[in-house]
């Protein structure tokens, strides 16, 4: 028999479709019933009007977006024969406002997703805690404070940024920064984040009284250790100092490529799906967090997935590490900027340009790929691959994806959980 | 404590960034306190989506973000019968966002599509009951000018609103009042290209500030900027033409901008901009500050 | 005798001033003979204007006025980019011809003589109406396509450097035909050289 279940809020819907013997889930098919098609809005266009409408794909990775769009039309110029040249302080603040933007999107997955839906399993009465929005909203002040606003942005330019802060800026980018800090430690970490990034294994969780470790308790309880696994292998495609550029299968890092992307219709046989599925030489792989942290070979994540594999306590576990840690990278990348550095190089006007380029950068779910072919400065074509299409695929019995595959003998109330855990972006996974 | 109003957070074709952007509300927990949440799309809400389009239960703040089709569906059901069953119970509707209010980008995605009260051209889709629409333009909606009519509502104020049906408060200035390179702008000293704090952005970089309705430089973002504060030229994104092409550019005939400031002739503007770019001041043509001179060495 | 008003008694002051200057030379009139011409004294003179360097600045606003309200009459005119071409045309070689002491102004004292006008005539302050009225006609022949967008300042250096010229070359009696015949062939060339 097959159910269909309705998930809401993960940035719009989709659609599950459970097959299920002895009340466990023995497949499920995966559907996104929305597209807005930004491939063909974006035809056409002058090329850098796509600064302006790629953030509007998603309001919670929007930002990944931009950057993704700067860099594929910085790769078009370079294609073209044109050095492009960044200066330090503005190739320092681009990696600084993404980073940002991935820990306050994982802030919001733990207090709107994470942990109500976790105590709703558990038979807990269910409370979102609002103060964890205060955290997000801090953090939205930063990137605020070097790119203008947030959400929505369109502060990156090729050759560059548009913002010419000063110290003041910076010093309260730190500062709030710390406030952050203290916040965070206090009410959700219960340790200082020194601290906490160097626990070596799941038992220091035992150690803190908090938010965090209430919510490794509930995963526990709940056996997650043992639920919700991939295939155990991992891509991560960006570049950046948070992250290597790496195929991981178990621990072992391999070099990746994106020649090695494709693209298939994602398979829906009940209903009408506009999604499709990303693979990475023909096979399905997990991206976020959890391949980030394996590619950084990182110990407490090493040492849980040497015992849980890609679990989804590991991936829970991965994308909370993630915060400690990206706030760290960014205090020291924000003390490090020279602001008399210029903000931006004058690159030749993109009416000249006629080449292909390419932008990928790790979003807060994984890898964002943007592909654009501009002729004399217009858009002829451009494709975007988004992460949530690697990990929540849908594909046949015979070969079913990440997602499908950690659903596979849950119930569904724990497979709808495990389904969450990916952190899902429905907005983005059809675009 | 007076009893809570009842408030439905609907989605049409949409990014989610006016969902967001009301999250960081400088005082949400204490502003939230006075609704109870029928439905919105990432907090949580005493209805699921399944049932808000099956019971359609009174709201009496229906607000609405993203672009509007009659065809497109919320959980298998069509926004329009999902519209016409909420609005009829509901006392205020509110479309937040310019998606909501003119089409803005998600109209791209469908020719069909439009606003919930204006289609691109800005006419009215009479789809709603008149008295009932306030819109809140902005790409995406600022969650102080969304907490403004709140606040409003909850005290029981009559919102003043202009032809738009937009706050007239918020969308009397222009994103021009407050910009701080108003200077610049005041002696013709163009910005010479992007990534400076000096120079004005209309005259090259397509800037919009002088033609567009907004609180962007007087209410700011996330408390602490603007999109021209971080030399972003605006791009007009509260109007019902957003987006425009070429939007980091100003198109000009013969050297001469196409569009002047809002309200202002083309000969007053070409009069007055002729003149100031014929004086050249020294202090407004360098850089603000001079990080080289040490001024403490002899 | 019907009373003169002040602005009549303005306008003969000016007229006559051009008169003088283009017959005799700037530096040669004196303030004294321009009062004696028009029928004042001089101290009544000064009233009008209260001096020879305010006079050289209002002179120019003068002329420049009324060609910015002969470009603009022509620009509310229908017609084709080229025909009001033509028509800026006749009516700047017209006035060289019936009104030969403005352009002469223009060309030999503002154009040549800037220190008469000292502080007073920074950059295009002056000449503000003309101007404007040049670049709404530029900018409405780019706007419905029959015109290249280009910089303002490459077509109205063409524009006007040709048509000074030419009226430069008339006044040395240089040209062999009468200035309006070459109306059309001039004409021809501003159009050819601006069209899109």
């Amino acid at each position: 028999m097959i159910t269909k279940q309705i998930i809401e809020k993960i940035e719009g819907e989709a659609e599950v479709f459970f097959e299920e013997q002895n009340n466990k889930v023995s497949f499920a098919t995966i559907s996104f019933g929305h597209m807005r098609d930004f491939s063909k809005i974006l035809q056409e266009k002058p090329a850098l009007d796509a600064l302006v409408l790629t953030p509007r794909i998603c309001g919670i990775c929007g930002h990944s977006h931009l950057y993704a769009t700067v860099k594929a039309l910085e790769n078009a110029y370079k294609n073209a024969g044109v050095n492009v040249e960044l200066s330090e302080k503005s190739f320092q603040i681009r990696e600084t406002t993404l980073m940002l933007e991935i820990i306050q999107n994982h802030i919001k997955w733990i207090y709107l997703t994470a942990i109500p839906k976790i105590e709703t399993l558990l038979k807990k009465h269910s409370q979102t805690k609002l103060k964890g929005l205060y955290s997000s909203t801090l953090i939205n002040k930063i990137i605020a404070l070097l790119s203008g606003q947030y959400p929505h942005n369109s502060y990156m330019l090729p050759g560059g940024i548009t913002s010419d802060f000063t110290y003041i800026d910076i010093t309260k980018a730190i500062g709030f920064l710390d406030e952050l800090s203290i916040f965070l430690e206090k009410e959700f970490f219960g340790v200082d984040l020194e601290n906490f990034l160097s626990f070596q294994s799941c038992k220091d969780f035992n150690t803190i009284k908090s938010e965090v470790a209430s919510f490794e308790n509930s995963l526990i309880d709940l056996q997650m250790q043992t639920k919700g696994f991939g295939y155990d292998r991992f891509l991560t495609l960006g570049d950046h100092s948070f992250t290597k550029q790496a195929k991981i299968k178990k621990t072992l890092l391999q070099k990746a490529d994106i020649k090695y992307l494709s693209t298939s219709p994602a398979y829906s046989p009940h209903q009408t799906t506009f999604a499709y599925n990303a693979l990475y030489k023909d096979e399905f792989i997990e991206v976020g967090p959890l391949a980030r942290a394996m590619s950084n070979n990182i110990p407490l994540i090493k040492n849980i997935h040497r015992r849980y594999k890609d679990s989804t306590y590991a991936r829970s576990i991965a994308r909370i590490y993630e915060i400690a840690f990206l706030i760290q990278k960014i205090r020291k990348t924000i003390l490090h900027v020279d602001v008399t550095q210029p903000s931006f190089i004058e690159l030749p006007n993109i009416k000249k340009i006629s080449a292909k380029g390419v932008g990928v950068v790790e979003a807060p779910r994984g890898s964002l790929i943007h592909t654009v072919s501009i002729e004399k400065g217009i858009i002829k074509e451009y494709e975007i691959i988004t992460p949530t299409q690697f990990n929540l695929a849908s594909g046949t019995k015979e070969k079913p994806s990440i997602a499908q595959n950690a659903m596979k003998g849950l119930n569904k109330e724990e497979a709808v959980f495990a389904f969450r855990t990916f952190d899902v972006c429905s907005v983005c996974t059809t675009h | 404590m007076p009893s809570k109003l009842k408030l439905l957070w609907l989605q049409g074709i949409t990014c989610n960034g006016n969902a967001h952007s009301f999250l960081n509300h400088p005082r949400l927990a204490s502003l939230l306190k006075h609704f109870e949440l029928l439905y919105h799309p990432l907090l949580p809400s005493s209805y699921s989506l399944e049932k808000i389009v099956t019971d359609f239960p009174a709201a009496d703040i229906l607000i609405f973000e993203g672009a509007y089709s009659s065809e497109f569906t919320r959980a298998d059901v069509k926004l329009q019968t999902i519209i016409t069953n909420l609005q009829q119970k509901s006392s205020y509707i509110i479309a937040a966002g310019t998606c909501a209010a003119y089409g803005g980008i998600m109209q791209l995605s469908d020719p069909k599509s439009s606003g919930i009260i204006y289609t691109k051209q800005k006419e009215l889709l009479n789809l709603i009951d008149k008295e009932k629409l306030i819109s809140i333009p902005g790409c995406p909606i600022h969650p102080e000018w969304l907490g403004y009519v709140l606040e409003m509502i909850i005290h029981n104020k009559k919102i003043p609103l202009d032809n738009e049906l937009r706050p007239s408060e918020l969308f009397a200035p222009l994103t021009h009042h407050g910009c701080d390179r108003n200077e610049y702008f005041e002696w013709k000293v163009d910005a010479k290209q992007f990534g400076e704090k000096e120079g004005c952005l209309y005259y090259e970089q397509g800037c919009r500030g002088v033609m567009t309705h907004s609180s962007c430089n007087k209410i700011l973002w996330n408390e602490v900027s603007s999109k021209t504060k971080a030399g972003t030229p605006c791009f007009g994104c509260t109007e019902s033409d957003f987006p425009r092409s070429n939007m980091f550019h100003t198109k000009t005939n013969m050297s001469i901008p196409e569009d002047v400031p809002l309200g202002v002739g083309k000969k007053t503007y070409l009069t007055i901009a002729g003149i100031a770019k014929t004086f050249h001041i020294k202090r407004l043509e360098g850089k603000l500050i001079d990080y080289k001179t040490d001024n403490r060495k002899d | 005798m019907a009373k003169i008003s002040k602005e009549q008694k303005k306008e003969t002051i000016i007229q006559t001033s051009l008169q003088l200057f283009s017959k005799n030379g700037f530096y040669n009139t004196t303030i004294p003979d321009i009062a004696k011409k028009v029928g004042m004294s001089v101290g009544n003179f000064y009233n009008y204007f209260k001096s020879k360097e305010i006079l050289a600045k209002e002179l120019i606003l003068y002329i420049s006025e009324y060609l910015g309200k002969n470009i603009e009459s022509i620009n509310q005119e229908k017609g084709s980019t080229k025909e009001k071409i033509g028509k800026i045309v006749s009516m700047y070689f017209g006035m060289a011809q019936e009104h030969p002491e403005m352009i002469e102004y223009f060309l030999r004292i503002y154009l040549s003589n800037r220190e008469v006008f000292g502080e007073e005539c920074q950059g295009m302050v002056c000449v503000s109406s003309f101007v404007t009225e040049l670049m709404l006609f530029f900018e409405e022949g780019v706007k419905c396509g029959d015109l290249r967008d280009q910089d303002f300042f490459s077509a109205f250096g063409l524009f006007m450097g040709y048509l000074g010229g030419m009226v430069f070359l008339y006044g040395e009696k240089i040209l062999p035909d009468e200035l309006e015949s070459y109306q059309a062939s001039i004409t021809e060339n501003i159009y050819n050289a601006l069209k899109a």
